[in-house]
């Protein structure tokens, strides 16, 4: 069921009705609704994993509490790495086993012993690695005694579980959400409009942009040998766009389906690509999973209080860490590595925190600094985003090296008989857009919204893809 | 909660009239598409004479070169459609019917496409934006399965194939781009493709006993006095399962079974295609077995 499909806008107002007009009584029945919302949800997808995800969140339960009441050292360890091992087992089974038994095949074959692995035939569990990084957060926390375990099955399960986040986040944090889910929620009228205004964007971000841009950077990316210069900066720009339009339109979806209920969830995108280096995207993309790696790997590794080198260390650790957590592909280990050397001279100048203030332009010297920062930021990003895209490292290898090599900056019909520019004017337009109103969570509120709502919603209808239908690619993760 | 429900009332009834708006806007700028495509110039065109109508799918539209009929006087136009099946020839003769088109022969390719009496959804939804204003295009689509949501829910056949139909469509029509549908007369030329695909397995395909679309237009032709020609076409010598085309035959013994007609493979661009050199070579045949020209 995609927040995208008929499917879910059936199952919404079903639940909403639900949750308003009969389950309202308590927090304890919103919840108890809630969580089988949420399983019915999860269920829709496989309902076999069903039975994972409630074993993890029961593990995760009786852990924490075990934990919280072990009057020993020794027991709290023992609770505690039973949890991480358990969660990180489960996480390493289903997705990294059979990228580790077939690399060790490889570099074996490479040294002239032929091996045969032992390959596991197992799809992955949709959003497995969302509430495992749920239940990891919670144990270290009630660990490190940072908060207090919980004791409602009911709301801790929902706080693993809670449907609008549960296959493509946000991360959640315990002590962010738990106490929200710790009270009655009451219909705000404010707080539900600006859940549909979220939602409305997120559609539009996810059906007019994202998919839209996936059908001209599939084109390319997959015939990329013939492409000349111009088709292959383009099909790294869409793709750029394909990625930020799905991920953030699923995230702004989400939190705007969150809100409907009254529960505000992390934010998860801050305007990434008016980022001004690469130590500020960082704070823009994805930002639950970049906090969470930063205070449950970062931070214990030493974080940047130690030496040099184990600034280095610790910068390389998180982003190649990162990177795997993405997929078990190579590529996606070179991505976040680049990204770690992107990074890198910032730290080492100590100027990884200089561009914390809010952007504003003028007419003067400073603004267009500012602009070709956010230009050179951008590009890198692309640059990254073709080893995140690529099969294989030589297909990205070999891309990059085409861009430079080729020298032909023509328009180019692609094999999907469209042209390569066609939706240059679109994506100005979206950053135009983006860029007016990035000091808000999204656009269409404030002033004339209907106006606003009517112009998304024409967007959706008019000028959304919907025949060459799209999976969100974080739901893979 | 009551105002938000106001307020949620409000946005379906703003996504209704969006709908709406862009169905009129979009039905408009479809009705006065003639350049692009053989369903669009149809339906928008008024009465035409012709000696031969070719109908048929890719095996139509690549093999029949309209202008050696021309050549020899015969007024013809090659309204096959790649990727068509008889749902869609049988519309289109139905259309051209509508339109009070004085026809003679309808040479129908009918062979591979004897299997199914679906319709071929890429090629099908080239009609849909006319749906409202055509009694004949409402009737042929209203035993289709989804029939009600795409002639009800306003807009919903043009987000449905927006491919096809969608705002891209939409734009290269107001801008008056043209295509290469209707150059040749309808007749589109092939090169001898060096990756050709030049194997092709037919043994699990079996033609209909009674193909309702062939029947269909087999019944138009009949009623409207137009001398109704089925032929089967040439297709390359590595084909398994050939006596598909005896199988055509028991089925239906008035189609004319051309399939020997061009074998070598050089003169094939894919295996079910033939190149320039080959249709010219088959239309020649029929040319003379038919008009004895």
């Amino acid at each position: 069921m995609f927040f995208n499909s008929l499917a879910f806008a059936i199952f919404l107002p079903i639940v909403f009705f639900l949750y308003w007009f009969v389950f309202n009584k308590t927090k304890s029945t919103q919840n108890a609704l809630l969580i089988v919302a949420s399983y019915y949800f999860y269920s829709c997808w496989d309902w076999r994993f069903l039975f994972l995800l409630v074993f993890s969140t029961f593990l995760d339960y009786f852990t924490g509490i075990q934990i919280e009441k072990s009057d020993s050292d020794k027991k709290r360890k023992f609770w505690f790495w039973l949890s991480i091992l358990v969660n990180l087992g489960f996480l390493g089974i289903f997705k990294y086993y059979n990228f580790f038994a077939t690399s060790f095949a490889e570099m074996f074959t490479s040294f002239g012993f032929k091996v045969s692995p032992f390959l596991l035939n197992v799809i992955l569990p949709v959003g497995i690695s969302f509430y495992t990084f749920h239940g990891l957060s919670y144990v270290i926390d009630i660990y490190y005694k940072r908060i207090k375990a919980e004791y409602n099955f009911i709301d801790y399960s929902l706080f693993v579980s809670y449907f609008p986040l549960l296959v493509a986040g946000p991360i959640e944090r315990a002590t962010h959400l738990l106490p929200e889910l710790k009270v009655k929620r009451e219909f705000n009228l404010e707080k539900a409009k600006e859940g549909v205004y979220q939602i409305v964007w997120g559609l539009v971000k996810k059906v007019v942009i994202a998919d839209t841009c996936a059908v001209y950077a599939n084109a390319i990316f997959d015939h990329y040998p013939s492409m000349n210069s111009f088709s292959l900066i383009l099909g790294a720009i869409y793709f750029a766009f394909q990625i930020y339009g799905d991920f953030s339109g699923y995230s702004d979806i989400a939190l705007g389906v969150s809100k409907l209920f009254g529960l505000d969830l992390l934010r998860n995108f801050n305007y990434p690509y008016f980022s001004r280096d690469i130590a500020e995207f960082w704070r823009r993309w994805h930002i639950s999973l970049s906090s969470w790696f930063r205070d449950y790997l970062y931070i214990p590794l030493g974080g940047s209080k130690g030496g040099l080198w184990m600034k280095i260390r610790n910068t390389f650790i998180i982003f190649i860490v990162s990177g795997f957590w993405h997929g078990a592909n190579w590529t996606y280990i070179v991505w976040g590595f680049i990204n770690a050397v992107y990074f890198l001279p910032l730290l080492l100048s100590n100027s990884n925190r200089n561009n914390m203030d809010s952007i504003t332009l003028k007419w003067n010297l400073d603004s267009v600094k500012v602009l070709f920062s956010i230009l050179t930021t951008f590009l890198l990003t692309c640059v990254a985003w073709v080893f995140f895209r690529a099969r294989t490292i030589t297909d990205a290898v070999l891309y990059l090296k085409r861009i430079v090599t080729s020298g032909e900056f023509s328009p180019q019909y692609l094999d999907n008989e469209r042209y390569n520019y066609e939706l240059v004017l679109m994506i100005g337009l979206f950053i135009l857009v983006e860029w007016n109103n990035k000091t808000k969570v999204e656009p269409i509120s404030g002033k004339r919204s209907w106006l606003k709502m009517a112009l998304a919603i024409m967007a959706i209808i008019a000028f959304g893809t919907y025949s060459d239908y799209k999976e969100f690619i974080y739901f893979q993760f | 909660m009551k105002k938000f429900l106001l307020y949620i009332a409000g946005i379906f009834f703003l996504t209704v009239l969006a709908a709406v708006i862009l169905d009129g806007m979009y039905t408009y700028v479809f009705m006065q598409s003639k350049n692009r495509g053989k369903i669009e110039t149809v339906f928008n065109s008024t009465a035409k004479k012709y000696d031969v109508v070719i109908l048929g799918s890719s095996r139509a539209n690549n093999h029949f070169v309209a202008q050696m009929f021309e050549d020899k006087g015969l007024k013809t136009f090659n309204y096959g459609m790649s990727g068509g099946h008889l749902f869609e020839a049988s519309l289109m003769l139905k259309l051209m019917i509508e339109r009070k088109y004085e026809i003679k022969n309808v040479i129908l390719e009918a062979d591979l496409n004897l299997s199914n009496d679906q319709e071929s959804e890429g090629v099908a939804a080239k009609f849909l934006p006319y749906i409202h204003c055509s009694e004949v295009i409402k009737d042929h689509f209203s035993t289709e399965e989804n029939f009600k949501q795409l002639y009800y829910i306003p807009f919903y056949r043009y987000v449905k194939f927006d491919s096809k139909l969608g705002f891209r469509e939409t734009y290269k029509i107001a801008s008056k781009e043209k295509t290469n549908a209707l150059d040749n007369l309808g007749y589109y030329p092939l090169k001898k493709h060096k990756n050709g695909n030049m194997k092709n397995n037919i043994v699990n395909l079996n033609p209909l006993p009674h193909n309702k679309y062939y029947e269909e237009i087999k019944s138009i032709c009949k009623k409207n006095n137009i001398n109704f020609i089925a032929v089967m076409t040439p297709m390359c010598e590595n084909v398994v399962g050939m006596n598909y085309f005896d199988k055509v035959k028991k089925a239906y013994p008035e189609i004319h079974n051309y399939e020997n007609t061009v074998i070598e493979n050089k003169y094939f661009s894919s295996c079910g295609h033939m190149t320039d050199e080959g249709s010219k070579l088959f239309t020649e045949r029929i040319i003379k077995d038919f008009f004895g020209k």
